[in-house]
């Protein structure tokens, strides 16, 4: 093995691990639990898989192994850009690290070969991203290949629904309702921030570089019973705050104001045994929860709102 | 003659969905929290009645953001963000048509299953980047000027309306 294929090895053991865990913070974005589990075994696989490659592919002392390690880490975090800023990531980094997470999104389900529907779904995404506080954002939207309900947001604008969250929709309202939802998410950050908190914990747990080394007894901590509550109550309210957000910005885009709210009924009419929400109870409050939660935020503050529109006559049914 | 097939499917599709609106009268809801029933479907219509949160209630119709509801002590109407459609968790023998036929079934609390799923967590996290797929996926973006000429051909005006803050005293 010549030193070059050992490096690439490396460097794409490096990749798949950053990607799963991506992946796994994507997911389990509102589940304190989830998030927990996956952000424990994250940090252990990483630790033995790092320690592992250390064994089998480097004989250089520890200390210089281990800068280089974690210089290499950080480089294919950005795929072709040099390094990665964890610490505050420009957008174009945000939209990279989003483009990522949407290409593997997209491996799993692909996108609903429909370029109307496709079509559709993004006039509308981008009309209700228009009303959030970031309007300037590549927005990009899709409906991918799924029977199960849910939808997703990755970093710098990529967002997703399946067709089976689709197939539930009965209006234009309820469908920019969801996209509102999950455009708050991109706009707040919530997920960018979780991977930023993930990988900065990752690459001091590593005891990569001296500069985390330091900080080793915080971070320890901070990976024990510390980062679940944090995760929770963070992942908890994010939720809540983009059914607000999304339904602000879906009212303001003048679609009638509780689309977002009568998919959450749907959504809580669904067994929580039901395979094809699984998931999506898994990582979020139960819609209960979220429209009591969204009531007591609405208040009567919609009560003069009567123009909003529903726009049943030119939604997409799907063929 | 294709025309008329559709209508006659549509008429036809249109028929059962009538009847079920009919039996749907009786669909079970449960109030979200504490709330005044109106004699008509407005903030300021006299308030004929109440409800406290849990209680079950019986939806007769949907008007716009308002539902049009029997509770124990009256009927009235009341803002659709009041009321959840299904029953109380407590009461499930007596779910709606709706909630029997979409499965609903327990307490209604939520546990993190481990069972078959369809887009699981496993899958997720053994896909592969597909870059053909990505590109297809940002081949459809639109520009903001895109959005609002689709916006304008729907009527759709954007209105003024803040961001909604937390409600005082938490979320729950």
């Amino acid at each position: 093995m010549t030193s070059n294929s050992t490096l690439t090895s490396i460097m794409s053991t490096h990749k798949h691990r950053l990607i799963s865990t991506l992946l796994a913070s994507l997911l389990g974005l509102a589940s304190l639990q989830s998030a927990a589990f996956d952000l424990k075994g994250a940090l252990k696989d990483a630790v033995e898989k790092e320690i592992g490659q250390k064994t089998d592919s480097q004989t250089s002392p520890t200390e210089a192994a281990s800068s280089t390690d974690s210089a290499k880490a950080n480089s294919s975090t950005a795929s072709s850009e040099p390094a990665f800023n964890w610490k505050n990531p420009s957008t174009a980094e945000e939209i990279s690290l989003g483009r990522e997470i949407a290409g593997n999104l997209l491996g799993a389900a692909p996108l609903v070969k429909d370029a109307a529907l496709q079509k559709y779904v993004n006039s509308v995404g981008r009309w209700v991203a228009s009303q959030s506080e970031r309007p300037e954002l590549p927005w990009r939207f899709g409906v991918i290949e799924s029977e199960d309900l849910n939808a997703f947001a990755a970093p710098g604008g990529y967002i997703m629904l399946t067709k089976g969250l689709y197939r539930k929709l009965q209006n234009e309202a309820q469908l920019a309702g969801v996209l509102g939802h999950e455009i708050a998410h991109v706009v707040k950050k919530h997920q960018l921030k979780v991977l930023q908190k993930q990988q900065l914990l990752s690459m001091g747990a590593g005891l990569l570089s001296d500069k985390y080394a330091k900080d080793n007894a915080l971070i320890s901590k901070a990976i024990g019973s510390g980062a679940e509550i944090s995760a929770r109550s963070l992942d908890k309210s994010a939720e809540y705050e983009a059914d607000r957000l999304g339904l602000s910005y879906a009212t303001r885009a003048g679609y009638e104001p509780y689309g977002l709210a009568e998919v959450l009924q749907t959504l809580g009419q669904s067994s929580s045994n039901d395979a094809s929400v699984a998931l999506l109870f898994k990582t979020h409050p139960h819609p209960d929860e979220r429209l009591t939660a969204l009531s007591d935020s609405v208040g009567t503050q919609l009560d003069k709102i009567t123009s909003g529109k529903t726009l049943e006559n030119r939604f997409y049914v799907l063929k | 003659m294709k025309h008329y097939l559709k209508h006659a499917l549509i008429l036809s599709s249109l028929v059962p969905l009538l009847y079920a609106g009919m039996s749907v009268a009786a669909e079970k809801g449960s109030a979200l929290k504490n709330d005044s029933l109106r004699s008509e479907p407005f903030a300021d219509a006299k308030v004929t009645g109440s409800f406290a949160r849990g209680e079950n209630l019986e939806i007769i119709k949907k008007q716009g953001a308002w539902l049009q509801v029997k509770s124990a002590k009256g009927s009235g109407w009341v803002r659709l963000l009041s009321v959840k459609r299904g029953t109380a968790s407590t009461s499930n023998q007596a779910a709606g048509v709706l909630a029997v036929a979409s499965g609903r079934a327990g307490t209604g609390q939520v546990v993190s299953t481990t069972g078959v799923r369809g887009l699981s967590e496993q899958e997720l996290k053994a896909a592969k980047f597909n870059e053909e797929e990505v590109k297809t996926l940002e081949s459809y973006t639109l520009s903001a000027d895109k959005g609002r000429a689709f916006a304008k051909a729907g009527n759709l005006n954007s209105i003024a309306f803040k961001n909604l803050k937390e409600a005082k005293g938490g979320t729950q």
